[in-house]
């Protein structure tokens, strides 16, 4: 798992531009959406980009997004619930 | 009359944050690098990671030209948009196997996004327009900011920008087949009815595109029609062409390089000059052979 979230964070930074990050500036249960990395609503779609691209994982159901986006924990958490 | 105030640009000479810039220009080469201000101390970090090259200089430079009210308007004129996304799109759309691909890219990578991103970081829900005709762009877009003037309105921004890829040396080959190397270039300024400090006008413009008509005649018909005596003319810039007047002219392109918003620095330049100096100045564009804009500008 822990593996799964330094990979995660990795993926994060590179998808999304954040070169002025290292994956360690990223804590596990920090909110994603939160001032600290100032992320909005097209980051969002690139979060179900970079699920659907690395991790073959779809949001069927928009409203579950918020949850599932909120930090690298419940991102990794929705990952190895669903994987195959 | 429609007068200049703020303006600003970003390309590969000493443009940005200067009062004159016509002084210190120099002879561009393939080499020469695009000259571009510390972003971090002028846009929020969101922008700095998400906007491309053209995207950043375009708002840099449109934020440079704010005033105490709100923009009636916003008129970028650009020929070619954002290239770096519309290439990068193009690029993952090819190589993917997934069925979804990165918005950032695709949402960033049409003409009008460089007059969408500035209206959203000013907040400014007024007219908003993008003109692409190739090397005309800058033109037409400042014919629309006079039209907005003429109609009532008494704040415009307006600007042109293009910008370089690596992929324009591609086609250069067979394509564009220019010796004057590829530059970015974002130039913006503020159009009002109102005198500015610097009491420097556009006093005409001129659109001819697809024309067979003779560059020389033109001209000399456009000045009479301006009352301007030809001999009168402080300078002419141009995009390499052969003019008859007997003015001092300057092949603008050895400082702009090869841009489709290279008459948009030129303007710059020229403005800068008769910020200086009281005087006419006229610049010829054709970079688009068959295609024709002149602008007369003007501080008495």
């Amino acid at each position: 798992m822990s593996e799964l979230k330094e990979q995660l964070k990795a993926q994060i930074i590179e998808q999304l531009n954040l070169e002025n990050l290292t994956p360690a500036d990223i804590k596990n249960d920090m909110p994603l959406f939160g001032e600290e990395l100032g992320l909005d609503s097209i980051d969002a779609l690139e979060f179900i980009v970079l699920l659907e691209q690395n991790y073959g994982l779809k949001i069927t159901n928009p409203s579950e997004g918020k949850d599932i986006f909120f930090s690298v924990d419940s991102l990794a958490a929705f990952i190895e619930k669903n994987k195959a | 009359m429609y007068y200049i105030h703020a303006i600003s640009s970003i390309s590969h000479q000493q443009t940005f944050d200067l009062e004159f810039i016509h002084n210190d220009l120099q002879k561009l080469t393939p080499e020469s690098p695009l000259l571009v201000p510390e972003f971090i101390d002028i846009l929020p970090p969101t922008a700095l990671r998400r906007l491309s090259a053209i995207l950043k200089i375009s708002l840099t430079t449109a934020l440079k030209c704010l005033n105490e009210s709100a923009f009636d308007g916003i008129v970028v004129g650009t020929g070619l948009g954002c290239l770096q996304d519309t290439e990068k799109f193009l690029v993952t759309i090819n190589n993917t196997t997934s069925d979804v691909l990165s918005p950032t890219a695709f949402i960033q990578s049409t003409h009008n996004t460089i007059g969408g991103q500035i209206s959203l970081f000013l907040k400014n829900h007024a007219y908003n327009m993008t003109h692409t005709q190739n090397a005309l762009s800058f033109e037409i877009s400042l014919l629309d900011g006079i039209t907005l003037l003429n109609e009532g309105k008494n704040n415009i921004l307006v600007g042109a920008a293009d910008e370089k890829i690596p992929f324009l040396e591609l086609l250069n080959e067979d394509l564009i087949k220019t010796d004057y190397p590829f530059t970015s270039i974002a130039t913006f300024f503020n159009l009002k009815k109102e005198k500015s400090d610097r009491n420097v006008l556009v006093k005409d413009v001129l659109v001819l595109a697809n024309s067979k008509k003779d560059i020389n005649e033109v001209i000399l018909r456009f000045l009479e029609k301006n009352q301007c005596d030809p001999t009168n003319l402080t300078k002419v810039y141009h995009s390499d062409l052969e003019i008859s007047l007997s003015t001092e002219k300057v092949n603008y392109l050895d400082f702009t390089g090869y841009n489709y918003a290279a008459s948009a620095l030129a303007f710059h330049i020229g403005v800068s000059e008769l910020s200086e100096i009281p005087g006419t100045i006229l610049i010829v564009n054709s970079l688009v052979k068959k295609d024709l804009g002149l602008i007369l500008i003007e501080r008495c």
